[in-house]
């Protein structure tokens, strides 16, 4: 046969399925520093150091980026911004917020679920963490448990400069494919 | 092969609107048009369709090696020559291919000459994959066509397959342009299909996508994008303003950028001249090729004789298309292109079926060949316009 065997019907422009698998609520810990993690019960210090520094190197490919440090502020606050060790292609600063804490498993509910995360504090809603994906985590630190999709690993947010740039080359046609 | 006049389902319309499937009819006229259909041999799928559409991917792919490594071939195609270390190194990292849509001239007779490849941007897959499909199964369901006919079309199967090969992590973005509800019916068909081979997918219009201070592009939601499924031509994106950005932007195009290579109609040219007298291709020349140029009279160029077609480098839809015949007026189509210089090819003329002309479009996913889809028009010259007819196996 030289024909699909089956054809799962395919509609054009069907609205997505929002994939909800995988969603189930997450055993997690949120610390602001390295000692801070050794002092709760079941956490060693090796493993609050490594998350630590695992954050930290997440932190600088997560974080949202901003071309204005006025742009960054307003959306973390006043001195809560630093200098990303990246430039924008003409060679300009760019920034960032602080992490002010990061997310790991619950070590005593053996989780490996959890995506280890910096943390950040939005200005309009200061008293809780949020993820890099400004996903709601927790107020206090110490263990929590979260839905499945905050304690997945954020993804690479950035900001945008422009946009439009792709686009104007194209004729007015029906179609230009062929 | 034969064109065999049916009767019509008579909910077909219904059927397509339900499905998204609303540009069947264009300016009152019929797009999909199921009057008729086409019914081949198997041998003839597979002999003179199938097997020559994997060989000339092969040959394809010969040409694209000597591309990359030839500045000369590269100016000739009209690519910038800031993307030539970038399309040189797609094709050596081996980024991976989606599909292609290679035109054949083929009666049924003779071997399929190939007239060009759509290697970058090729529409009319939904109607190949999917409507066609369905067509066949309902049409020998109500005995419109016997019982017991196949159909060159595993398209479906194949996309998901290849979504599920191509190695893709997080968001997979697809874009088209705004205003084209064929181009982006096309774009929603494959998104569709990476659904169904589990990836999370996201749509876009190319004009929507930004760029952000360290040179990525990004969504609507300043999200990075990663892999970006596009229906937009090589050569738009190198000549836009966001161009400049494409080769230090780490994104993953799909399809990549060597496919620049192939979808212009330089490539004709190019493979003459590596594969000379290939049954399945046509004499072709670069329009100021010295070879043919001192001659004046392109009639006197073997192969030309009978007349030639003049096609720019980056025509599509078969605008500015022009045939010229000896003793006869041109036959033409206007449009936009070709201001990047043109290909002359062996005039071989499509075949005529009940007074239409007739195109084979061989799909390749993945550069397997799996599939057909069956145009015509009233003139000599495809264009937009013409309908879709669907075909059997029989």
């Amino acid at each position: 046969m030289k024909r699909s065997r089956s054809l799962k019907l395919a509609f054009m422009g069907a609205s997505a399925l929002a994939l909800t698998a995988c969603d189930q609520p997450q055993d997690i810990a949120i610390f602001e520093s390295v000692e801070q993690c050794s002092q709760q019960d079941g956490f060693d210090s090796d493993s609050c150091q490594r998350n630590m520094d695992l954050a930290r190197e997440e932190h600088i490919s997560v974080a949202p980026k901003y071309s204005a440090i006025e742009d960054c502020e307003a959306d973390f606050g006043a001195a809560s911004c630093e200098v990303a060790p990246v430039q924008t292609q003409s060679g300009g600063s760019v920034f960032m917020p602080l992490m002010m804490g990061y997310m790991m498993g619950n070590m005593l509910s053996g989780n490996s679920r959890v995506a280890t995360q910096p943390l950040y504090r939005s200005k309009d809603d200061p008293s809780n963490f949020r993820t890099a994906d400004n996903q709601k985590v927790a107020g206090k630190t110490g263990l929590s448990t979260v839905p499945g999709k905050v304690a997945k690993a954020p993804t690479v947010k950035t900001s945008t400069l422009s946009r439009g740039g792709f686009g104007a080359s194209a004729p007015s046609l029906r179609s230009f494919g062929g | 092969m034969e064109r065999i006049s049916i009767e019509e389902r008579d909910d077909w319309r219904a059927q397509a609107e339900e499905v998204g499937f609303d540009f069947h009819t264009f300016d009152g006229e019929p797009y999909w048009d199921e009057t008729a259909c086409y019914r081949f041999s198997l041998a003839q799928i597979e002999n003179d369709i199938e097997d020559p559409s994997e060989e000339i991917e092969n040959l394809c792919f010969e040409v694209v090696d000597r591309a990359i490594n030839d500045s000369e071939v590269m100016a000739r195609l009209a690519i910038p020559e800031t993307f030539w270390d970038y399309i040189r190194n797609s094709w050596l990292n081996r980024e991976k291919n989606l599909y292609g849509r290679l035109d054949f001239s083929y009666d049924g007779k003779g071997p399929a000459k190939l007239l060009e490849y759509n290697a970058d941007t090729p529409t009319a897959l939904y109607e190949s994959a999917v409507f066609q499909w369905l067509w066949l199964e309902q049409a020998m369901e109500r005995e419109i066509i016997p019982a017991g006919c196949d159909q060159f079309n595993s398209l479906h199967e194949a996309l998901v397959d290849a979504f599920k090969a191509a190695d893709i992590e997080g968001p997979f973005h697809l874009a088209s342009c705004q205003g084209s509800p064929e181009d982006e019916g096309t774009v929603r068909y494959l998104e569709e299909c990476a659904r169904q081979a589990g990836l999370n997918t996201k749509f876009l219009y190319i004009e929507d996508i930004g760029i952000s201070p360290e040179g990525h592009f990004t969504d609507l939601d300043d999200m990075g994008i990663a892999t970006l499924f596009k229906l937009y031509p090589w050569e738009w994106i190198m000549s836009d303003e966001f161009g400049k950005s494409v080769p230090e932007s780490g994104l993953r195009f799909i399809e990549p950028g060597w496919k620049a290579i192939l979808s212009n109609k330089g490539l004709m040219p190019l493979l003459w001249e590596m594969f000379e007298g290939h049954p399945n291709l046509l004499p072709s020349f670069f329009e100021d090729d010295p070879r043919i140029s001192r001659l004046g009279d392109l009639s006197m160029v073997p192969g030309l004789a009978a007349g030639y077609v003049k096609k720019p480098l980056f025509s599509r839809e078969g605008s500015n298309v022009q045939i010229i015949r000896p003793g006869q007026r041109p036959v033409s189509v206007e449009g936009p292109y070709g201001r990047e210089g043109a290909i002359i090819q062996a005039l071989h003329p499509l075949p005529i079926f009940e007074g239409n002309h007739t195109v084979i479009g061989s799909w390749l996913i993945a550069s397997k060949p799996c599939g057909i889809g069956i145009r015509e028009d009233n003139s000599p010259i495809t264009k937009d316009s013409s309908r879709f007819l669907p075909h059997v196996i029989y």
